[in-house]
């Protein structure tokens, strides 16, 4: 890595909220890869730690596993205490309330930047934020979307509680930046993929209605392996001179929706797809809405422009400024990714 | 124009508020949190021009008419109490109170400052409930109910479920009857609506299921058995809380002298059992499943015309509770849910309660 780093010492404690989660369970193993050996993986109590539990002994490392809530600045305080570097992966992920999510997205990530800040050791606060806060809908289809595109806005009206909150979140990080000083870096992954999460993405298509609807088409997938989506974040927090930065992460060689949804057909499970052109995706998503509108909600806005421009209308992506900012690298190329994600899938029981 | 305004700005007050907005003559003229992040995310999805992190000072600068409480229930009473001697309506989200002396006294508050109050039944007004409704008014059941069995289902697996056993001190935990208390007024309300005694006598046998065993959750009780009875021993009636039954079924049965009623809150339907309908001969085996078959069918034809002329919204209940209570403030009809309902409802709570996490034996061994 040719970047300056942070004057982090390797047996500084490093602070990962959402340790034992898909992507925070990747982020620790990569730190102790990179040979940072003081690691606090703060998870929920209801989050089974077993796995972070046998990579403690695996590695005899210094592994402190902190449970607890962010919504308890307490808890916030234990986990933030002397740490230079705060990955903050958690998240309020399948909530249906705006309010509920923003709760478990913004309320939390306040109360864990003011106790980082309080502790008075902190370099750089990574935030990790999502792809689905961009706003495409002015976008030609097939143009670039890299940091520079806008959120949403107003926030809510993709009608998806986790967009709303995330941008919500991106913001008031944001303007502790500004207002505070805090030291953040922003990095927005697109569709993060590997063992430990199964099923196909929406992007590609849909089994809401009984049969698979492939809608991607030849859209490319904005896809990131689970590990090197990992690493992103860990050089994220340790690289100097990138402060108040956002990156979107993006693997290279993106394959579009329907190579990807082939190679699951071969590879995981045969199942019969039916492909829904551009147009009639989006006149579906147009009618839903206006349908919405019309009746009062009896049929909620799931399907709206919004969501189509940002799943289906197809962007092309790019992880340049990643690459040139940060020094970072996908190391798993697509058809190891891909065939160890297959794997996976196949053993835990392919689903669409 | 109805000032309206909420206190507690969690996932609940996103339903109230979606729906205040759709009401005629109402406007929300503020909101309240004691998180003020809470309550300016509210606000600014709302278009609500004035955020509060204290009640106190929000009620006194917006005066509002109608105030939504959605905070957790321990804070109901003082809430509700504050509210009403401000002079607002208030109504409550369920459970109404912690306990029935509460109720009682929330009840007396409003009576005396002629303000009205009500609790977030919503099932209590579904198209398959008001029908109940009126099909016993009209006398279908053949005179006073003999028997009601109420089931509940629960999903723990449920972002409501998940939040509360992902926190050890999650405000649910601290309720007397704890999983229980937060949820268990749906079914109990439904029992209370036809239990004509104020004071019935009250069994219950709860228990933590092997699941939540497992997970180390001993102390919450997630199985409920309940019988009520009438003192006189007139009317009887079984309630059934599980988080364990597959499939999940909220359901009322409502057994009279002559007919019966089922009412399925998760398919919208509602079943009458008619005494003519059940034959003693043999054929009885062939023709009843028939009869049973168009009846669901004339229910399923129900309820498409209610989607088609667009009245068959996932939150009608509560659409109904909230309109009625607003209409009611105003003189144009009756409170939508009796006091003597909300009261015999926190009454049988309060006993469930006391039994399951007393020295009550729930039962012996043969």
């Amino acid at each position: 890595m040719d970047q300056k780093l942070l004057p982090v010492g390797r047996e500084e404690p490093l602070l990962v909220t959402g340790a034992g989660g898909f992507i925070g369970t990747r982020t620790v193993v990569r730190l102790l890869e990179h040979g940072y050996r003081n690691i606090r993986c703060f998870a929920r109590p209801s989050r089974d730690i077993g796995h972070l539990m046998k990579l403690k002994r695996d590695t005899g490392a210094n592994l402190e596993i902190v449970q607890g809530n962010l919504l308890s600045p307490q808890d916030c305080g234990r986990a933030a205490e002397g740490v230079p570097v705060v990955y903050h992966l958690a998240a309020g992920k399948g909530l249906k309330s705006m309010s509920d999510a923003y709760l478990n997205s913004v309320v939390t990530t306040r109360n864990l930047m003011e106790a980082a800040l309080a502790s008075g050791r902190l370099l750089r606060f990574v935030n990790i934020s999502s792809f689905s806060v961009y706003s495409n809908i002015r976008m030609k289809p097939g143009s670039l979307l890299d940091e520079s595109c806008p959120m949403e806005d107003p926030p809510e009206r993709k009608g998806e509680a986790y967009a709303y909150a995330k941008i919500m979140q991106d913001k008031l990080v944001i303007e502790y930046g500004e207002k505070k000083g805090l030291p953040y870096v922003i990095l927005r992954p697109g569709v993060v993929y590997g063992p430990g999460v199964k099923g196909i993405h929406g992007r590609i298509g849909i089994d809401t209605f009984g049969p698979f609807l492939h809608i991607g088409g030849s859209n490319r997938i904005p896809l990131t392996y689970v590990d090197n989506c990992a690493e992103a974040i860990v050089l994220a927090g340790l690289t100097d001179g990138i402060d108040g930065e956002v990156f979107n992460v993006v693997d290279d060689d993106l394959p579009t929706s329907r190579q990807f949804l082939r190679m699951y057909k071969k590879n995981v499970a045969p199942f019969r797809s039916y492909y829904v052109p551009k147009a009639g995706s989006r006149i579906f998503c147009d009618l839903w809405e206006r349908y919405s509108d019309w009746s009062d909600g009896q049929l909620p806005a799931v399907f709206n422009s919004t969501r189509w421009s940002c799943d289906w209308k197809g962007n092309s992506y790019s992880n340049m400024k990643l690459k040139m900012r940060v020094g970072w690298r996908p190391h798993v190329p697509f058809g190891e990714a891909s065939a160890r994600f297959f794997d996976y899938c196949r053993t835990a029981g392919g689903e669409k | 124009m109805i000032k309206a305004a909420i206190i507690g700005c969690g996932k609940i007050a996103d339903e109230h508020a979606s729906l205040m907005a759709t009401l005629p003559d109402c406007a929300i003229v503020g909101v309240c949190d004691r998180e003020e992040l809470m309550a300016k995310q509210l606000a600014e999805r709302y278009r609500v021009g004035r955020h509060f992190v204290d009640a106190h000072a929000m009620l006194e600068e917006v005066q509002p008419d109608v105030v939504h409480i959605t905070t957790p229930p321990q804070s109901h009473f003082s809430l509700g109490s504050l509210c009403l001697e401000t002079g607002a309506h208030v109504f409550l989200e369920k459970p109404f109170t912690v306990t029935a002396q509460e109720a009682e006294s929330l009840i007396d508050l409003a009576r005396r400052k002629d303000r009205m109050v009500t609790v977030g039944h919503n099932n209590q007004f579904s198209h398959e409930s008001m029908e109940m409704r009126e099909l016993v008014e009209a006398g279908f059941l053949g005179g006073p109910p003999i028997h009601m069995e109420s089931c509940f289902p629960y999903g723990l697996k449920d972002p409501y479920g998940q939040a509360l056993l992902g926190d050890r001190n999650h405000w649910v935990r601290a309720l007397p009857g704890k999983l229980l208390h937060n949820v268990i007024s749906h079914p109990v309300s439904k029992i209370a609506e036809f239990m004509p005694d104020p004071s019935p006598i009250v069994t219950a046998v709860g228990y933590t299921s092997p699941y939540l065993r497992e997970m180390g959750h001993g102390d919450v009780v997630d199985e409920l058995r309940v019988i009520i009875q009438s003192t006189d021993r007139t009317v009887s009636a079984y309630l059934t809380f599980s988080s364990q039954i597959g499939p999940p079924m909220f359901q009322f049965r409502l057994y009279g002298p002559e007919n019966s009623l089922v009412l399925d809150h998760n398919q919208r339907t509602l079943i009458q059992l008619r005494k003519a309908d059940a034959r003693t001969s043999y054929l009885n085996h062939f023709i009843a499943p028939r009869v049973h078959a168009r009846k669901y069918l004339a229910n399923a034809s129900r309820n498409i015309s209610r989607f088609l002329r667009r009245d068959f919204h996932m939150d009608y209940g509560r659409r109904q509770l909230v309109r009625r209570f607003y209409r009611a403030t105003q003189g144009k009809g009756p409170e939508p849910i009796p006091y003597r309902e909300i009261i015999l409802t926190a009454r049988i709570m309060d006993t469930i309660f006391e039994q399951i996490n007393g020295t009550y034996p729930g039962g012996t061994p043969i």
